[in-house]
């Protein structure tokens, strides 16, 4: 019995791909990355703070999106991308 | 998901079939019909009116086939006849300004709200009346729910993993109703949007369900708008920050006040305007100071949950009796219009 897949798509061509490199997580700069959603900020210090414990963070900074609900423009995404190795998001409200 | 378009699943009855797919995570916990080739081939011949490519879907980001579209229509149980508006719909959640992706991984409870206007709604026997909102129409059902499966099995928005709603939504099954143009008092909402009237529309806005406005007792415009502007300035609306449109669907009862008192839909917009807003004695401090914080200021003693009367969207659907609906909308969305396709 032959059916058509319901979650068949195709991958767009020339979509951006994750890669691999080398990270130094002792010593990269960081961006925590924020949604703007309330606790979001105190969340990501949290995060900062635990950091600590375990590498530099003079060079950890925060930058957050403009709108709870819209996507960060991309130009903040591009930006990040030069400038860090490593973003974390608020992954919680 | 597999990639591969055509799966073999060798011999299964029906009991057999709804393990597999929900196995494979297909399913919104009802059982589906099988897209067979054949069923599947009889989708895709209805929509040759329409050629156009499709975005890429969120949260997955795969641009579907007509194929795989039309396996999650079969699956719905909707009629081929019906797919030329499911397309249409989809198209309104892939134009940017819907902001899909948003909207599927949000806490908020918001599913694609689908609105049919035009002579499409009674050739598919689209329910505008009785119960529009509710059960017993197989073209609202399986419309609302084919856009529904696209967005799980194409999109990838699983419960759970890449749709993280707090506590969901009926309205995430299905919700699907037409504008009950022949009881309007007032111009078709898709006209009004610079459509013709011989043109099928449909119309999407990443809603919550609808919440019930009942006035039985104001017998007057002034009176009904009252009761609508209070039900609908709630503190806990999503665009009290989250700025962005709602809909109200007035029920006929009180669309023939309104328009016995000589009130139009922009009346009706501007009105809403100005008295649905938030008191702030209604709204903690601390989302006062977080509102504030973010940039979402009062206006005198009140916060508003539109940007403008622009923001307010009527239409009007339903049967006999004094209720209307207010369906706020996720905030960062629009509300799209889309001419339904159809094979010349």
């Amino acid at each position: 019995m032959r059916i058509v897949n319901p979650g068949f798509g195709i991958t767009p061509a020339g979509a951006e791909q994750a890669t691999e490199g080398k990270v130094d997580w002792l010593n990269d700069p960081i961006v925590l990355f924020g949604n703007s959603k309330p606790n979001a900020r105190e969340l990501l210090e949290g995060v900062k703070a635990k950091l600590g414990l375990v590498r530099r963070t003079d060079n950890i900074d925060f930058i957050a999106k403009t709108s709870a609900s819209q996507g960060a423009p991309l130009d903040m995404i591009n930006d990040a991308a030069k400038k860090y190795r490593i973003a974390l998001l608020a992954l919680g409200d | 998901m597999s990639e591969t378009e055509i799966l073999d699943i060798g011999e299964l009855d029906q009991e057999a079939w709804q393990d597999y797919a929900i196995e494979q995570g297909w399913s919104d916990g009802l059982p589906l019909v099988m897209p067979t080739e054949a069923s599947v081939a009889r989708m895709v011949a209805a929509a040759h009116g329409d050629n156009e490519g499709f975005a890429p879907i969120s949260p997955r980001q795969v641009i579907p086939t007509l194929q795989s579209l039309a396996a999650n229509a079969v699956m719905a149980g909707a009629k081929a006849e019906y797919f030329p508006a499911i397309l249409a719909g989809l198209r309104g959640i892939l134009d940017p300004s819907y902001n899909l992706h948003g909207s599927m991984a949000t806490t908020h409870s918001c599913a694609p709200m689908v609105m049919i206007n035009g002579p499409l709604r009674q050739a598919l026997g689209v329910n505008c009346g009785t119960n529009c909102f509710g059960q017993g129409w197989r073209a609202n059902a399986s419309i609302g729910r084919a856009i529904q499966l696209i967005l799980l099995n194409v999109g990838g928005g699983r419960p759970g993993v890449m749709d993280r709603s707090t506590q969901g939504s009926p309205a995430k099954y299905a919700f699907c109703f037409g504008e009950n143009e022949e009881e309007s008092p007032w111009a078709p909402f898709h006209v009004r949007r610079g459509f013709a009237a011989e043109d099928s529309v449909v119309t999407v806005m990443s809603g919550e369900a609808p919440h019930n406005i009942n006035d039985h007792g104001s017998t007057s415009a002034e009176g009904l708008m009252t009761t609508f502007a209070h039900t609908i300035a709630q503190p806990g609306a999503n665009t009290i920050y989250g700025k962005g449109p709602y809909m109200v669907v007035v029920g006929p009862e009180h669309a023939a006040t309104f328009a016995r008192d000589g009130w139009g839909v922009d009346k009706l917009r501007d009105e809403l305007w100005l008295r649905a807003r938030v008191p702030l004695a209604h709204i903690s401090d601390e989302n006062l100071a977080t509102y504030a914080a973010t940039g979402h200021h009062p206006t005198g003693d009140f916060l508003t949950i539109a940007r403008g009367p622009q923001d307010i969207h009527i239409a009007m659907a339903g049967g006999p009796g004094k209720h209307s609906a207010f369906i706020p909308s996720f905030g960062g969305t629009a509300v799209i219009s889309t001419r339904v396709k159809l094979p010349a």
